[in-house]
């Protein structure tokens, strides 16, 4: 197990390290000036060149590489002054420590991500569970029917009308949405997240009640299903118990598969709520030409899904011993 | 009706004969129906047997003859929202078809058990072996968790598992194909249950395995005096285990008898093939089996008449269209439903077939 | 100001399809309001007969009391774009420049009255300066009673830091006209000072002098008439030497003004509190209503504007210094009877233009034949219409000094553009089937106007061959002098409403190089020289017509572009908000006298 996880990280550090060489090449190949964001009206070239070197962008792009990446382990000089590791570099756009803002941002898209797959795996799944259960009946005709609106339906487009609906428009039962550190007002918190939460679980809800009901139909086909039945197991033992623990598996490989997915949705669901994350923050780097802090949203992000990647490698190693003991 | 018509006639049952009075299991005209979207599939159409204590019935036919679905129906394994069951079944006497879901669970398991046929997909993966042995065992003794684990080690013991204090808590998957079906009879035992159903329980397992597995069966009947239903396609695990057999084809019985009897008179044609495609060990490697020609009817359209007119060999020798209009009865007690005449049989098996069989 | 405004807005549309926010980039043209006639609802205050020089009284404090005006409560400010910059120093674009008047005071600043009457009064100094040698030299007295936030007393020394912190290298986002001023054009001046006043060494007296803690004087190379209005900009303040941060000021400037900064995360958040050490008698702009201003970044037009018309909770209370109502809202703003005293509409001191490539379109008729093939209306109605601007028909616009509204191309009357004019020109030139290549950015908008001015051009004659370019690389590939485009669209704001900042930046072929403005690369020694004259008018009033008859000849004669549209600032605030008036320097909402009903 412990021999996996080794080998899984290693192989998620050469990703990584692959992804940002990747990045910060691409950046320099496509025609950008990044220093004319910073070069006022009146710009000249030797305008331009000052910025240039007060950016490092005169030094040859591998050199700018690795200073970057040596800078996160050990910190950099820059003619701004020390920046002490983790480095990610000073912004383009504000000459700001781009670490300080990932700090900042961080705690936005991990309260949106873990409250929506949080919602959308207890809704989701426990809508399949509930249509399984009454395969054939009214409900399951139901949740499937809804599953396939709820699939059709994209964040931005819910996001607008929820806002319109529950927040601005007829009902106004919510504050406007934003993000209320958890640890100054868990309450506040909670409310100022909970569109997000639902919007964005919207669209995974659907395949999850989708998938789980099929698994569990699956499931309870099962032989040893069968065999639980035949030891004079309840019909709801057998269901929680069996076939439910048979159907976790797969959940949870799709769930590991989907935390990309999870973080563009994240994305989406930043901009439709006027969220800050790093979703948002990956954007506007992009548009303004803002290399650090592209680079260090990026790492950041990559390394997220890679660490959630192995935890969810671990735990379907939890939930099957023949992965565990194999 | 009484099917064990000769005391002692085969193995060492303690109990001669079992009549609808004494006997511990009776099923009478038991029907089971599928719906399914190309129609109705008659799944048991009519079926009738007896079982007494500390007997074996052996149940032998081709997949799809019915004899898995007629022992699914007896635990109430069926699917009810899309099966229909007619008849009775009755197990000590408290009648099995119309109960509840309640009191079936309270019987499985418990009173009657079911080993299956492949112990690996029979068996959770996710879940020890001690603790899916340990779980019938708690959940109708109401014993603590301590208990019930000492239990699934003794019962691990008895079915010949070797450290299984160690091996309790063992996955599935780490056992042998031959281990693990000794736990899934362990399992099915843990109960002490006085009916235990066979479903195919040597199937997946290679030769010598399949002789320990059934001996081990047989031991424990020694030991526990349970009735105990072997279902099988093959003649030759029933040979050495079966007190009784029915021959089952198309969800009906076409033949009855003591195991002896069936073996050597067979009555029905169809008998004659599945002996025919029995493998034996005093037998030359080099002479080929003798498959029955032709797949089992569909049963949603059963074939009218006798439904094995059309892979039968001998229906030439019944005089007139009597295999494809007429529906042989079976008699009650040793026989089979055939059209032909009992001298046919007798002359048509010792001439025809026997030979062939070596 | 407008190129690096124009830089965001690009930006942020590239934001939003980044964003794949489609709903917003749907209603991100066209829609608009009106047909472009006199329906709109522009009621433009904002005219060059509003500008004038103050006096001494005028620059006295305090600032006359704003009628209903109450204390307490807290201002929601919803801005979409986040300030880079809280640094006086680094600010130049419109939103922080609106923003930085709260909590910073330069030499001079703009007194607006509710009218829209604007003057150049003194701010820190006791009036707009006094210019001595030919106007080479200009001298401020500071006020008394002027304090930092923690009760310091500011004196000349921190108007000379303030000034001198500018030459040093990490100061490139500001305007730069009083060190270049003082001490050489382009990035020359940094020479004077390298490191700025961080190592101890300072300017010579002879050319930034403070012989007492109340005087700053000002030795420049050449007179600039001007000046009281170079001083207003936010960088000509004063800056406490102990206090200043250099690079990290930006998140934390030291205030003289009204509020201090309590709070600023980047991209997210700025807060701004009452500075308890603000003297209001000094002050003859600034009020100190409301307690607090929450100052929140992000929010796209149409959520703003949703937001604001929704009044919820909070919201009642809530503005923008500078976002526009969201075109595709217009009409419903417009519709919503209880938004009548909750909005205006204001031109602002930026013009919009198609210049022509004189290096590749040599020919005067074919550039003459564009001017006036080119749709104004129909390219205005595709930016968002009435509300958004009205038809140009020169270079300057109606808030600068000397404005008159000639219009040579006679834009008002073919709003479609002249067509048969265009085509008579093309035909003289022996030129039908011109081809000209047509460089746009690929957002929503700039593809919608390409559609109209490809038709326009190719009734009059022309063969248009469209060349999309991406959004980001966009300035970058006009701003090549060598570019392989003849025409595209560019735009300018003047930094005061004097034309001496338009004509010299955009016209004047000495600057042409990679970078600069003169997109249209005209060089035309007449023309040259006739800025340096006029730039060398001491009288601002005397110079502004002159500038302005300039400005027409270069339209007729040497036709480098043709002006579009002049655009106008669309305002919605919360009712629960009082004495919002408009900022017309800046185009946006001054905030200096808001207050919480």
């Amino acid at each position: 197990m412990l021999r996996f996880l080794a080998r899984r990280s290693l192989g998620a550090l050469v990703i990584i390290l692959l992804i940002s060489a990747i990045t910060f090449f691409l950046f320099f190949a496509l025609p950008s000036e990044p220093a004319l964001m910073s070069c006022g009206k009146n710009c000249t070239p030797d305008a331009l060149a000052v910025i240039n070197k007060n950016l490092g962008l005169d030094q040859p792009v591998p050199v700018q590489y690795w200073h970057y990446m040596t800078g996160i382990f050990a910190g950099r000089d820059l003619t701004v002054g020390h920046c002490p590791a983790p480095c990610f570099g000073y912004s383009f756009s504000n000459q700001q420590p781009v670490w300080g803002t990932i700090v900042d941002r961080y705690p936005t898209t991990l309260s949106l991500a873990l409250g929506g797959a949080f919602v959308f795996l207890i809704v989701g799944v426990g809508f399949g569970m509930i249509a399984a259960a009454r395969r054939g009946t009214v409900v399951d005709k139901l949740f499937s029917s809804l599953s396939l609106i709820g699939n059709s339906l994209q964040i931005y487009f819910v996001g607008v009308i929820a806002l319109g609906l529950f927040v601005s428009g007829g009902l106004r039962i919510l504050d406007e949405p934003g993000y209320h550190p958890f640890t100054e007002n868990p309450g506040k918190w909670f409310m100022g997240m909970l569109l997000p939460w639902l919007v964005l679980s919207i669209i995974f809800v659907a395949n999850y009640t989708r998938m789980t009901r099929s698994q569990m139909i699956e499931q309870l086909g099962e032989e040893h299903v069968r065999t639980a039945r035949a030891k004079g197991l309840s019909r709801r033992a057998v269901f929680f118990r069996y076939a439910w623990r048979g159907a976790l598996a797969p959940i949870v490989t799709i769930f590991g598969i989907d935390l990309g997915s999870l973080f563009g949705g994240a994305m989406i669901t930043e901009f439709t709520f006027n969220l800050h994350g790093l979703g948002r923050l990956a954007v506007s780097s992009v548009t303004e030409t803002d290399l650090p802090t592209l680079m260090a949203v990026m790492l950041v992000g990559c390394t997220a899904i890679v660490v959630a990647n192995i935890i969810v490698d671990a735990a379907y190693a939890f939930i099957d011993p023949r992965v565990r003991l194999a | 009706m009484t099917t064990v018509t000769q005391p002692g006639a085969a193995g060492p049952a303690p109990d001669a004969g079992a009549g609808p009075d004494d006997a511990f299991l009776s099923v009478r005209d038991l029907y089971v129906r599928f719906g399914t979207e190309d129609g109705v599939v008659k799944a048991v159409d009519g079926l009738s047997f007896d079982l007494a204590r500390g007997r074996t019935l052996g149940i032998v036919g081709e997949s799809g003859s019915g004899k898995s679905v007629t022992n699914l129906t007896v635990l109430g394994l069926h699917d009810p929202r899309n099966t229909e069951v007619k008849g009775e079944i009755l197990l000590d006497g408290q009648e099995l078809t119309g109960a509840g879901e309640r009191a079936l669970e309270r019987l499985r398991g418990n009173k009657m058990a079911m080993i299956f046929q492949d112990s690996l997909t029979a068996l959770s993966p996710y879940y020890t072996v001690g603790r899916q042995i340990a779980e019938p065992f708690r959940k109708h003794t109401g014993a603590s968790r301590r208990d019930a684990r000492l239990r699934a080690i003794e019962m691990l013991e008895k079915v010949g598992i070797p450290n299984a204090s160690l091996r309790v808590d063992d996955y599935p998957h780490q056992f042998s194909g031959g281990m693990r079906q000794r736990a899934m009879i362990a399992m099915a035992l843990v109960c002490d249950p006085e009916l235990l159903i066979a479903d195919e329980p040597t199937t997946a397992l290679d030769v010598t395995v399949q002789a320990q597995i059934l001996d081990l069966i047989k031991d424990l009947q020694q030991q526990t005096g349970s009735a105990i239903i072997l279902i099988t396609h093959d003649l030759g695990v029933v040979a050495n285990t079966a007190d009784d057999l029915l021959v089952m084809y198309a969800g009906r019985v076409i033949e009855r008898g003591t195991v002896r009897e069936v073996l050597r008179a067979p009555q029905h044609p169809y008998t004659w093939g599945l002996l025919g495609s029995m493998p034996r060990l005093a037998s030359n490697v080099a002479e080929p089996l003798t498959p029955i020609p032709g797949a089992p009817p569909s049963l949603l359209a059963p074939p009218p008449g006798c439904p094995f007119h059309p892979r039968c060999g001998f229906s030439g020798d019944v005089p007139g269209d009597r295999c494809r209009t007429e529906r042989p009865e079976l008699p009650a007690g040793r026989g089979a439903a055939c059209h032909l005449t009992a001298e046919q049989k007798r002359t048509t098996f010792t001439e025809q077939i026997k030979p062939r069989l070596g | 100001m407008t190129s690096s405004h124009q830089n965001r807005a690009r930006l942020a549309a590239v934001a939003l399809a980044a964003g794949a926010l489609v709903l917003t980039a749907c209603s991100g043209g066209g829609g608009g309001g009106g047909d472009g006639k006199e329906s709109g609802p522009a009621t433009d205050k904002n005219k060059s007969s509003n500008f004038t020089i103050g006096t001494e009284a005028d620059s006295k404090g305090p600032a006359p009391a704003v009628p209903g005006a109450k204390k307490g409560g807290a201002v929601t400010v919803l801005q979409r774009d986040a300030f880079n910059h809280l640094d006086p120093g680094q600010i130049y674009y419109s939103d922080m420049l609106t923003a930085q008047m709260l909590y910073n005071r330069s030499l001079t600043a703009y007194k607006v009255e509710p009218s829209g009457k604007a003057k150049v009064v003194g701010d820190l100094a006791t009036g707009p300066g006094t210019a001595s040698d030919g106007g080479k030299t200009w001298t401020f007295k500071l006020k008394d009673g002027l304090k930092f936030q923690d009760g310091s007393p500011i004196t000349s020394k921190d108007v000379r830091w303030g000034i001198e912190r500018l030459y040093a290298d990490f100061e490139t986002d500001g305007p730069m006209y009083i060190p270049q001023w003082l001490s050489g054009d382009g990035t020359s001046f940094r020479k004077a000072l390298p490191d700025g006043p961080y190592k101890g060494d300072h300017l010579p007296a002879s050319v930034l002098d403070t012989p007492d803690d109340k005087t700053v004087i000002l030795h420049f190379r050449k007179p600039h008439a001007d000046t009281p209005f170079a001083t207003a900009m936010p960088n000509i303040g004063a800056v406490k030497a102990a206090k200043d941060t250099q690079r990290k000021y930006d998140n934390a400037p030291f205030s003289s003004g009204p509020y201090q900064v309590a709070d600023f995360k980047v991209g997210k958040s700025l807060t701004l509190v009452k500075n308890p050490n603000w003297d209001p008698a000094t002050d003859p702009i600034r009020h100190q209503y409301a307690d607090r201003f929450d100052v929140s970044f992000g929010h796209q037009l149409q959520d703003q504007t949703r937001r604001i018309l929704a009044q919820q909770g909070a919201d009642k209370n809530a503005m923008s210094f500078s976002n526009a109502v969201d075109p595709g809202m217009t009409q419903n703003v417009l519709n919503d009877a209880g938004t009548k005293a909750r909005r205006f509409v204001e031109i602002q001191p930026y013009v919009d233009y198609i210049s022509f490539n004189m290096t590749r379109l040599k020919d005067v008729k074919v550039r003459k034949a564009l001017a006036y093939a080119m749709p104004n209306g129909q390219i205005l109605q595709q930016n968002g219409g009435t509300t958004a601007g009205t038809i140009a028909t020169n270079y300057l616009s109606p808030a600068m000094d000397g404005y008159q509204a000639t219009d040579p191309y006679g834009k008002k009357a073919h709003p479609a553009g002249d067509t048969e004019k265009a085509q008579a020109l093309l035909k003289e030139a022996g030129k039908i089937g011109q081809e000209i290549v047509y460089a746009y950015r690929n957002t929503d908008v700039e593809q919608k106007v390409a559609v109209v001015v490809t038709q326009a051009l190719q009734k009059a004659g022309f063969t248009v061959q469209k060349k999309e370019v991406d959004a980001n690389t966009w300035r970058t590939a006009i701003s090549q002098v060598d570019n392989k485009f003849d025409i595209y669209r560019t735009s300018w704001g003047a930094d005061w409403p004097v034309p001496s900042t338009v004509v010299p930046p955009l016209f004047d072929g000495r600057q042409i190089a990679d970078g600069s403005q003169n997109y249209g690369h005209l060089d035309n020694p007449k023309v040259n020289s006739e800025i340096d004259r006029i730039n060398a008018i001491t009288d601002i009033k005397q110079a502004a017509p002159q500038w302005m008859k300039l400005a027409d000849k270069i339209l007729t004669e040497d036709v480098p572009g043709i002006p579009t549209f002049y655009n106008r600032q669309f305002s919605l605030w919360g009712s629960g908000l009082g004495g919002i008036k408009y900022q017309p320097v800046y185009g946006t909402v001054d905030p200096t006298s808001v207050y919480v009903k």
